[in-house]
């Protein structure tokens, strides 16, 4: 597949100050994204998985220059959106967009659908009319799954998935080209969340989507994603093919986490590799590779000096003193 | 195995300002010595309502009638509170979701594990703080006597987990009910804790009822399941009939509803629809409105539980009638 770059991200660093003492000194980092560079290849979906904690919402709000970053940069087409002035950025953010986790808490309840969805429409001046602006919201609604008598309704009215559809009306409504899916079904009961996934798989072909799918549902990320990035203390730890990463994960982190997915099948049972421990905290992480006080293959190296993320083959990357 | 608990007709009402939400309706299930039963459904589907229910910790206004709860002998409905207290924590025991909320946070882990053990046991208070100190280990925590000492706040979540199952284990009970104890956890952690109560109970031979809403975990955790929608059974068979064999649309389609491991590529397909509104259940199956084999008599009565396979698998659809 030779697809064209959407996003390249290099060297990507998000540290949060902790303050601390009478005058909030700054007494510590918090490391949530350290050092991070890929790619996104456009009209493909990347999963980016890892546990809580581990810096991949900070990734995905950084690139968006939700959050400022600490230090590297994020090329979209080409274009670093740090470098931006205010009037190109917001013609950017057009492009880019975000569906958040708790569709409870990221809907104003104040605002009725069609206010929640057109907002944005009459921010970036879309439309010139009211009954221009209605006309597209009920078109969207439609296209998410709602029906256009709902524009009146307050999300209160509305179930936990109706929500996520509107929270996923919201961020296509500007026709983007790229949009970060932050755990979209992490609150959504089982059968809901196939609904959800559905629509997104959908939309990404009626549209031409490029999404970056944050989520720590392993089984699902590996149904939506083309490419795999696993995420562990602030670092990318692991990139390839969904498949590949799958069926043959080379770091120790990445092949923990799949053997830990509960499977539907009882007679399968397989050989668990239970990791000791928790994940460090990520304002004091561990000397050398990060993840060496939870490895079961951890060696002397592995103590002292930082493995380099490098390619590995084809299209894969890891960065672990074994390979 | 003989029987340890046997649950006949339980249900369970709570009244609200917006009219009476029945949340278990009319549910019968058994618990032999030594087994585990999981109990699978959607949030608000009665899972956890139900076990609250045998344990008799139903808050007012919520209402919970049975024609029979028998637990070794012992009618459940009709003991006394005091009974009852004997038997909660002693005999049963529950493990929570949030181990963040269901601890006390001004009181140390060591004092709210001693204040279980004592109550329960005659116990002075050294031999019960070396006794928790003693569960600590055994749920592997490491340095148990620093932890004893410590506030809810500063163990990890994994951490106060198995603190919370040190806690439900600490009088020998005979039944734990495990109510999503890995929800709120991570991957990693979550396969620690699964070991964990798996091997606790191959030990002590206790049995568990597993609630989840995740049929991966429920398919490694237990021998026999039970699937809940909308406060009824509509399902109950063996662990491999039901991933092998499932009957029952709503399990069906929840089963669709999660990609397969073995089959990269199949097509998820979702169960149209949502959950009805407790206050305003459909006649006949709750399921009719969102299955896609409903028949008339679906929308007009509510089906028996009928014999897939006699004592192993049974189901509530007309499809089987």
């Amino acid at each position: 597949m030779a697809e064209e770059k959407i996003f390249q991200v290099n060297n990507l660093t998000k540290f949060f100050p902790i303050r601390s003492g009478l005058f909030s000194r700054v007494s510590g980092h918090i490391r949530a994204v350290d050092s991070v560079s890929l790619q996104v290849e456009e009209g493909l979906t990347m999963g980016l998985v890892g546990e809580s904690g581990c810096g991949k919402s900070t990734l995905g709000r950084t690139m968006l220059n939700l959050l400022s970053p600490t230090g590297g940069e994020a090329l979209y087409r080409g274009q670093d959106v740090y470098q931006l002035d205010a009037r190109s950025l917001r013609e950017l953010r057009k492009e880019m967009q975000i569906i958040f986790q708790d569709p409870y808490s990221s809907l104003n309840p104040r605002l009725n659908v069609g206010e929640i969805v057109g907002e944005a429409l009459r921010v970036h001046g879309i439309t010139s009319s009211k009954s221009e602006t209605q006309e597209k919201v009920e078109h969207i609604l439609k296209v998410c799954g709602l029906a256009p008598y709902h524009i009146r309704r307050y999300p209160h009215e509305f179930s936990g998935g109706q929500r996520q559809r509107i929270g996923i009306a919201r961020a296509l409504v500007l026709n983007p080209k790229f949009i970060v899916a932050d755990e979209p079904i992490a609150s959504l009961d089982v059968s809901i969340q196939a609904q959800i996934v559905n629509l997104m798989e959908e939309l990404k072909e009626q549209f031409g989507l490029t999404y970056l799918f944050i989520s720590h549902d392993l089984s699902m990320v590996r149904y939506i994603s083309d490419r795999v990035a696993v995420m562990y203390l602030g670092k990318i730890v692991e990139l390839a093919d969904t498949h590949e990463l799958y069926k043959e994960p080379l770091h120790p982190y990445t092949e923990a986490l799949i053997s830990a997915i509960p499977t539907i099948d009882p007679v399968a049972k397989k050989e668990r590799i239970i990791l000791k421990g928790d994940v460090p905290s990520p304002a004091n992480p561990p000397s050398g590779c990060y993840f060496h006080p939870r490895c079961p293959y951890a060696f002397s190296r592995c103590k002292v000096e930082e493995p380099e993320f490098r390619n590995i083959t084809g299209s894969r990357y890891a960065s672990c003193h074994l390979l | 195995m003989s029987k340890l608990l046997q649950v006949e007709n339980l249900s369970t009402t709570f009244y609200t300002e917006d009219g009476m939400v029945p949340a278990v309706r009319g549910v019968s299930f058994h618990l032999d010595y030594g087994e585990s039963l999981g109990i699978v459904g959607e949030s608000g589907c009665g899972k956890s309502v139900s076990c609250l229910s045998v344990m008799r910790l139903i808050p007012k206004p919520g209402e919970m009638t049975a024609d029979n709860i028998d637990f070794e002998g012992k009618d459940i409905v009709s003991l006394r509170e005091r009974q009852m207290q004997q038997i909660r924590g002693n005999d049963m025991a529950m493990i929570f979701q949030e181990p963040m909320t269901s601890f006390n946070p001004v009181f140390t882990i060591g004092y709210q594990l001693q204040e279980a053990i004592r109550l329960h046991q005659k116990m002075n208070k050294h031999d019960a703080k070396e006794k928790s100190i003693d569960m600590l280990r055994q749920v592997g925590i490491p340095r148990p006597e620093k932890v004893v000492d410590n506030y809810p706040h500063s163990l990890s979540g994994g951490m106060r987990q198995r603190a919370m199952i040190a806690m439900a284990i600490s009088c020998q009970p005979k039944i734990i009910f495990a109510d999503e104890p890995t929800t709120a956890l991570d991957v990693t952690i979550q396969a620690q804790i699964l070991e964990l109560i798996g091997e606790l109970k191959e030990q002590t031979n206790t049995s568990v009822v597993f609630i989840s809403h995740d049929l991966g975990v429920i398919a490694e955790m237990v021998e026999r399941v039970i699937v809940m929608y909308s406060g009824i059974i509509v399902e109950q068979s063996d662990i491999s009939s039901l991933f092998s064999n499932p009957k029952h649309p709503y399990t069906i389609g929840l089963l669709h509803s999660k990609p397969r491991i073995d089959d990269e590529r199949a097509k998820l397909k979702p169960i149209p629809g949502s959950v009805p509104n407790p206050l305003d259940l459909p006649q006949g199956c709750p399921y009719n409105p969102r299955c896609e084999y409903v028949m008339d008599i679906c929308r007009n009565k509510l089906p028996d539980m009928y014999e897939i396979d006699k004592n192993l698998h049974q189901a509530r659809c007309w499809l089987y009638a």
